[in-house]
C-alpha cells in the first residue's frame, strides 16, 4: 500500500514546512537531493505515493531525477509534483512531459498543499488500480487462452493418433511396409514444401502442409478392402483383377467417409482427397474419376508423385527395383503417369532431397545396386 | 515578544503567514528553525570567494524561506540579489551591484534574526 510521501528538497526548512502539512495524513520520507531521492526510491518505491520534488538542487537536480524516473518501469506508477517558485512555462511543460502531474507554489499554503496533494494521489491511486484490474483480466485471459492452446494439441494429438492407427491397419495387413509409408510421407514433405515456395498460388502453408503428410499416410487404406489373391499376386493382373485394384481409391474414400466424424474437417477432407485421387492423371485419363489437370486436388497430385517415385525405387510383388537415376528420367519423361508440369518442376528441384531418402531407407539402399 | 511583534519588527507580514500556516506555534517554530538557515552564510561565502553558482544558489534559497515565511522586506531584496546573479554563468556579474544588493540582504537579515533570538 502507498501512505509515503517523499519531500526532496536541498533547503531543510522547505522540507520541514512541507512534512508539517502532511505528516497528518501521509508518513514523510526526506532527500535533500537527486541522488538521495533516488537511493530511497529503489528501496521503497512501492510504499510512496507521491514525491514532491524541487528542481533546483546541488548533487543531482530535479530533471536528472525525473529523467531517470520516467525510464523506469515503474516510473508511471508514481505520482511526481514540482516544488517551484519562479518556473517559466517552457520549464513546465517539459516537467509535464517528463510524467510531472502538477505543481506546488511557493510560498506554501497549508490547504492548497493538502488539496492538490490529495487530488494526485488519488487519481493515481485510481489508475493504478485501474492498471492492476486490466493486468489481472489479462492474466486470466492468458490463462484460458494457454488451456485452449493445450486443448488444440492434444486434439491434433488425437487426429494423429487415428491416423497412425489407420496407418497401422495397412501395415499389418502386409500390404505395404511400415517404410514405405514413412517414406510418402518423407517425400510428400519435400515436395510441397518445395511447391509452397514455388508456386504460392496454390495457397500452400506450413499448417496445411502437416495435415497433407499425415493424412498421405492413409493413400492406400483402401486396399485392405482388396483381396489378397488380387494384392498379392505376383504377375500381371487381368482386366478383371485390374479394375478390383483400382476400387483401392474409392473404398479407401468410403472408408474415411465413415470415419470423418472422428476428426476435423480439414483432415477429414485431406485424406479424402488423398486416398481417392492419388491415382488421377493429369491429362484426366486416371481413375477412379478421370478428373483432369488441377481438378486433381493438390494434396493427392503430390502424393501421387510420391507414391510413384517410392514405388519405383523399391521392390514390389508385380517388379524389382529401378535405380533413382532411372526412377527420375521415368518420371520426367511420363513413362508413369502424367503429372502437372509445375510439380515435375519442383520434383527436378529437389530430386537431391528425393535420393538421399530413398538411400537412408533400408529396403531402398539394399536394392540400389541389382537394379536396372 | 510576541511572535505578531516579531513579525512586525522586520517587516514580515504575519497575517500572510498565518493565512498559509494554519498555527501560531508552528509559525513561531518555523521561525526558530530559520537561525539554522545556512543559505545567508552560504550566500556571503558565495560572494567572497567569487562562487557565483554557490551565490546564486545561495540567494535562491534564501528567497524561497523568505517567501515562505513571509518575512517580506528580507524576500525582497533576496529576490533582487537572485535575480542579478541569475545568469552568471551567461553574462558577467555586475559586483558593484551585487554588492549594493548584498548590503541591504544583510540589513533584513540582520533584523530578522535578531528579532526571531528574543522569541
Amino acid at each position: 500500500m502507498r501512505t509515503k510521501i517523499l519531500i526532496v528538497d536541498d533547503v531543510e526548512l522547505n522540507r520541514e514546512i512541507l512534512a508539517e502539512m502532511l505528516k497528518d495524513e501521509y508518513e514523510i520520507v526526506m532527500a535533500e537531493n537527486g541522488k538521495q531521492a533516488l537511493a530511497i526510491l529503489a528501496q521503497q518505491r512501492n510504499e510512496i505515493a507521491l514525491m514532491l520534488l524541487d528542481l533546483f538542487m546541488p548533487e543531482m537536480d530535479g530533471f536528472e531525477v525525473l529523467e531517470v524516473v520516467s525510464r523506469q518501469p515503474w516510473g508511471k506508477h508514481l505520482a511526481i509534483m514540482i516544488i517551484s517558485s519562479d518556473n517559466t512555462s517552457q520549464t513546465e511543460s517539459r516537467c509535464f512531459e517528463l510524467g510531472v502531474s502538477d505543481f506546488i507554489h511557493r510560498p506554501f499554503d497549508a490547504r492548497l498543499v493538502k488539496r492538490r496533494v490529495k487530488n494526485v494521489i488519488s487519481l493515481y491511486q485510481y489508475q493504478n488500480q485501474l492498471e492492476q484490474k486490466v493486468e489481472e483480466q489479462t492474466r486470466t485471459l492468458t490463462k484460458q487462452y494457454q488451456l485452449l492452446q493445450t486443448q488444440a494439441k492434444q486434439l491434433r494429438q488425437s487426429r494423429a493418433n487415428v491416423i497412425d492407427i489407420l496407418g497401422t491397419v495397412v501395415e499389418y495387413r502386409n500390404l505395404e511396409s511400415g517404410e514405405h509409408v514413412k517414406r510418402v510421407k518423407g517425400y510428400t514433405r519435400i515436395l510441397a514444401e518445395e511447391l509452397m515456395r514455388r508456386y504460392p498460388e496454390y495457397g500452400l502453408t506450413q499448417e496445411k502442409i502437416d495435415v497433407i503428410v499425415a493424412a498421405s499416410a492413409l493413400h492406400d487404406i483402401g486396399k485392405i478392402a482388396v483381396p489378397d489373391s488380387i494384392l498379392l499376386k505376383p504377375g500381371r493382373l487381368t482386366k478383371e483383377e485390374f479394375e478390383c485394384m483400382k476400387t483401392h481409391t474409392t473404398k479407401g474414400g468410403d472408408i474415411l467417409m465413415n470415419i470423418k466424424n472422428v476428426w476435423d474437417e480439414e483432415y477429414g477432407k485431406a485424406s479424402y482427397e488423398i486416398c481417392r485421387h492419388h491415382h488421377e492423371r493429369y491429362d484426366g485419363k486416371g481413375y477412379p474419376d478421370g478428373l483432369k489437370g488441377e481438378e486433381i486436388p493438390v494434396s493427392a497430385q503430390i502424393v501421387s508423385v510420391a507414391d510413384v517415385y517410392d514405388a519405383l525405387v523399391n521392390v514390389r510383388v508385380y517388379k524389382s527395383a529401378f535405380s533413382k537415376e532411372k526412377a527420375f528420367q521415368m518420371i520426367i519423361s511420363g513413362e508413369c503417369g502424367v503429372f502437372s508440369p509445375k510439380l515435375l518442376e519442383c520434383f527436378k528441384h529437389v530430386r537431391k532431397e528425393f535420393e538421399k531418402l530413398a538411400d537412408e531407407s533400408a529396403d531402398a539402399s539394399d536394392v540400389a545396386d541389382t537394379a536396372s | 515578544m510576541t511572535i505578531q511583534e516579531c513579525y512586525a519588527s522586520f517587516g514580515g507580514d504575519f497575517d500572510d503567514v498565518r493565512r498559509r500556516i494554519p498555527k501560531d506555534e508552528l509559525v513561531q517554530r518555523f521561525a526558530l528553525k530559520f537561525l539554522d538557515d545556512k543559505s545567508y552564510e552560504n550566500l556571503q561565502a558565495g560572494l567572497e570567494n567569487d562562487d557565483m553558482d554557490q551565490a546564486f544558489r545561495a540567494a535562491h534559497s534564501l528567497k524561497g524561506v523568505s517567501q515562505n515565511l513571509s518575512f517580506h522586506k528580507l524576500g525582497v531584496s533576496a529576490s533582487a540579489l537572485t535575480e542579478e546573479l541569475r545568469h552568471w554563468e551567461s553574462a558577467p556579474v555586475d559586483k558593484a551591484r551585487c554588492g549594493e544588493l548584498f548590503q541591504q540582504v544583510a540589513a533584513d537579515y540582520e533584523a530578522v534574526t535578531a528579532a526571531i533570538k528574543q522569541l
